[in-house]
């Protein structure tokens, strides 16, 4: 045992100081696409949507291109070849929103219009969080387990997971709900006491992604209230602190999957701890 | 590519064919339409791949489970998915199936079979015996998996595992999205070893439509699938010292994978390595900097790993715990079709990088333990995070300029089988053409679906408080299992 407490107290302090500190992602990251819907041209939005598998982008009525980062698994596809640039990858690590709608970006959605306030909810510091699998791949559980390693160290933060969900404040759900799924998910939320939030990690979780098959219920909220959104494939552990403390109202949301004008502004800058 | 010999035999006969050819059972699925199935049996046996082909023209067959346990869950299946009932099937109950008459789960009963890991006459009753149904909500952080254990309260008498709890229909959507697609749903059915699968998809593919890959891309893809190799076998090692309560240990071993998943991120923009390997070759490639910075990144990274495993292999209290802990008889792993560092812990001789050779791999030892036990297991992955090492900086000094794609033309073949090895063993992808722009059918074969399948095994004679030791060191993925 001694050579372990060596080996501990030898070793270079590795944490990070989210969300005190930015912790900036690797050129290239690909945590999500990012439109500007003022630039596509009608040839390039329906080729950039016929590229996308889980159907993030898509043409409205008017044929213009809509972005729901919700469903989009970052594989880059509608980036390969686009002529116009109207689409790039956002390697941001800050992804969380409290509204499916705003990770939603369209001609006609403005960013404005939806509330930018962090989530007023019950809690301010310390979350329990009771984690639930209903279907992911497995590599978001493995991301979630990271949280508390050396790098993340969600303890810091008062972030703790609970193996009872009668003594959780925050259910976090990975996948995209299976049918088997259904009722355990349901009855870990029952179990719950009152008030709890609850958090659809990961891409699959936001919206059911690229899953389509009858046996899939398609997103977390087809079940359950959700409170807080946290797209990615997987989301990065920075991404899923980031959606904890949104959790805790102690960061502001993302910004909307958008380039240009307002959006820009409204990007909420990291540790804007309330 | 995978040359596959081809054998018509009669449905009746497919059991004894089957066990006559004494290879292991790599798959056995139902293809084509309704009224004419057929059922097919994918063996390995010296150093062919196998096809039998049998018709099934009523609703049943002789089961093949009596004769080749490994079909066990292979039949339950086909029962399952398409009707057919293999007629003498030790224990024919639902097992990709999740209906509300299929909520219970039924202990084994006096008859069950023995030899398919169900303690039958065995089996303890009376007062004090009681079943701790675990999942599939699970404490921690886990995947959904039920176990029911039936305990006296320390000895484990029985250990059943239930799945399929994530089925997302991975196969049929593999099928149905436009072929240049199907790649990013292989990826994402087990998102810890998405690049064994895109590599495993992608040599059936390219089977299909006879591409030859690149050079560069080869060498690329030996380096990206090694990386996956290094930080699921640390995962597993995180996971063993988690359950030894060894806090700084699982703490250094924790910082190590950050590591392999930070150097993903900045060489392939995926912390999982997604999107790199698509059939015909890789989509991206590594420059310079992203070459020097895997090297460099290693390098130093090895010396530490070194480092924490050697102060490991002298913990005392980490070596009791999985010393003869969760054994695993040649025989069990070799009857059923184990693959993987459960199987070569266990003696059986079996690598797909060097079996069914792909992507220029070159000759190497493929670690092996006679043991049986967790510890044995574990010593085969240490000894392959050595291996994966040593392939990485070969692929990187044997990376030449080129290319780094064929674009795959049309599917002119009619089947193909497509394997790698995960961390977790052997990956199976067998595609039928539709016509030569899409899929008639995809067959996937995780390797923790036969991995699982011996997981009641395992638990003969065991402590429950060794259940994570044994549960962690088979080092199984349900994503991958349920597909």
């Amino acid at each position: 045992m001694i050579r372990w407490f060596l080996r501990g107290v030898s070793r270079p302090r590795v944490t990070t100081r989210y969300p005190r500190g930015e912790e900036p992602p690797p050129a290239g990251f690909r945590a999500r696409a990012l439109l500007d819907p003022t630039a596509t041209s009608p040839r390039e939005a329906g080729r950039a949507a016929q590229a996308c598998l889980p159907g993030a982008l898509s043409l409205d009525q008017q044929d213009r291109l809509m972005l729901d980062a919700g469903r989009c698994i970052g594989c880059g596809l509608c980036v390969d070849g686009n002529g116009d640039r109207a689409i790039t990858m956002d390697p941001g690590y800050e992804l969380a929103t409290t509204s499916r709608e705003r990770l939603v970006v369209g001609a006609d959605v403005r960013e404005a219009e939806i509330a930018a306030a962090a989530l007023r909810g019950p809690f301010r510091r310390s979350l329990h969080i009771r984690h639930v699998d209903t279907g992911s791949d497995g590599a978001v559980e493995q991301e979630i387990a990271a949280l508390a390693n050396p790098y993340y160290d969600m303890h810091r933060l008062g972030l703790f997971f609970t193996a009872s969900p009668r003594h959780a404040d925050v259910l976090l759900v990975t996948g995209p709900v299976t049918r088997p799924m259904e009722q355990p998910l349901r009855r870990t939320y029952e179990a719950m006491p009152a008030p709890r939030v609850v958090i659809a990690a990961g891409t699959d979780a936001c919206s059911g992604s690229i899953w389509t098959a009858p046996e899939v219920l398609g997103g977390v909220d087809r079940v359950l209230p959700v409170n807080v959104y946290i797209p990615g494939d997987p989301p990065t552990p920075i991404a899923l602190l980031h959606g904890l403390l949104l959790a805790a109202g102690r960061v502001r949301q993302a910004s909307a999957p958008h380039v240009g004008g307002a959006a820009a502004a409204a990007v909420a800058p990291a540790g804007s701890a309330t | 590519m995978i040359t596959l010999q081809d054998r018509m035999v009669q449905a009746t006969a497919l059991a004894g064919e089957t066990q006559q050819l004494v290879g292991r059972l790599m798959m056995l699925f139902a293809a084509g339409r309704e009224g004419a199935r057929e059922l097919y049996a994918i063996v390995r046996a010296d150093d062919d791949v196998i096809r039998l082909r049998a018709r099934v023209d009523a609703n049943a067959y002789p089961a093949v489970t009596p004769r080749v346990p490994a079909a066990h869950w292979f039949e339950r299946e086909i029962h399952d998915l398409h009707g057919i009932v293999p007629e003498g099937h030790p224990r024919l109950e639902p097992l990709v199936r999740h209906g509300p008459e299929e909520r219970e789960v039924r202990l084994p009963e006096e008859e069950d079979d023995v030899r398919l890991g169900h303690r039958g006459a065995e089996r303890l009753a009376g007062p004090g015996v009681f079943v701790i149904p675990y999942g599939p909500v699970r404490s921690g952080v886990f995947e959904a998996s039920q176990f029911l254990v039936q305990t006296g309260g320390e000895d484990v008498a029985y250990c059943a595992q239930r799945l399929f709890f994530k089925r997302r229909g991975a196969e049929r959507r593999i099928g149905e999205v436009p072929l240049e697609h199907a790649v990013l749903v292989a990826e994402r059915v087990s998102g810890t070893s998405s690049v064994a699968h895109a590599l495993a998809f992608s040599h059936a593919i390219e089977a299909l439509s006879r591409t030859e890959v690149p050079p560069r891309a080869q060498a690329i893809r030996r380096i990206v699938a090694e990386l996956e190799r290094l930080y699921n076998h640390l995962e597993v090692t995180v996971r063993e010292c988690e359950d030894a309560s060894l806090a700084v240990a699982q703490a250094q071993f924790a910082v190590l994978k950050e590591r392999l998943h930070r150097l993903a991120a900045a060489t392939a923009g995926n912390r999982y390595l997604r999107g790199v390997v698509v059939p015909g070759g890789t989509r991206i490639d590594l420059d310079t900097r992203a070459i020097d910075l895997i090297g460099s990144t290693l390098a130093g990274w090895e010396s530490e790993w070194r480092r924490v495993l050697s102060i490991l292999l002298r913990t005392d209290s980490f070596l009791d715990r999985l010393v003869s802990t969760g054994p695993l008889s040649a025989h069990d792993a070799r009857d059923f079709g184990c693959v993987g560092p459960v199987a070569r812990g266990s003696g059986i001789d079996l690598d797909t990088r060097r079996d069914l050779p792909y992507d220029g791999y070159p000759e190497f030892e493929a670690a092996r333990h006679s043991d049986g036990d967790a510890m044995a297991r574990m010593e085969v992955r240490f000894h392959e995070v050595d291996t994966s090492l040593e392939l990485i900086d070969e692929a990187i000094s044997s990376l030449t300029p080129g290319p780094t794609r064929t674009a795959p033309g049309p599917l002119t073949r009619d089947a193909a089988l497509g394997a790698s090895e995960s961390a977790r063993g052997e990956t199976l992808y067998w595609l039928e053409t539709g016509d030569e722009h899409t899929l008639r059918l995809c067959k996937l074969r995780a390797a923790s679906f036969v991995n699982f399948g011996v997981f009641n095994r395992v638990f003969d004679a065991q402590v429950l408080t060794d259940f994570s030791f044994i549960e962690h060191s088979l080092g199984l993925s349900p994503a991958g299992c349920d597909a």
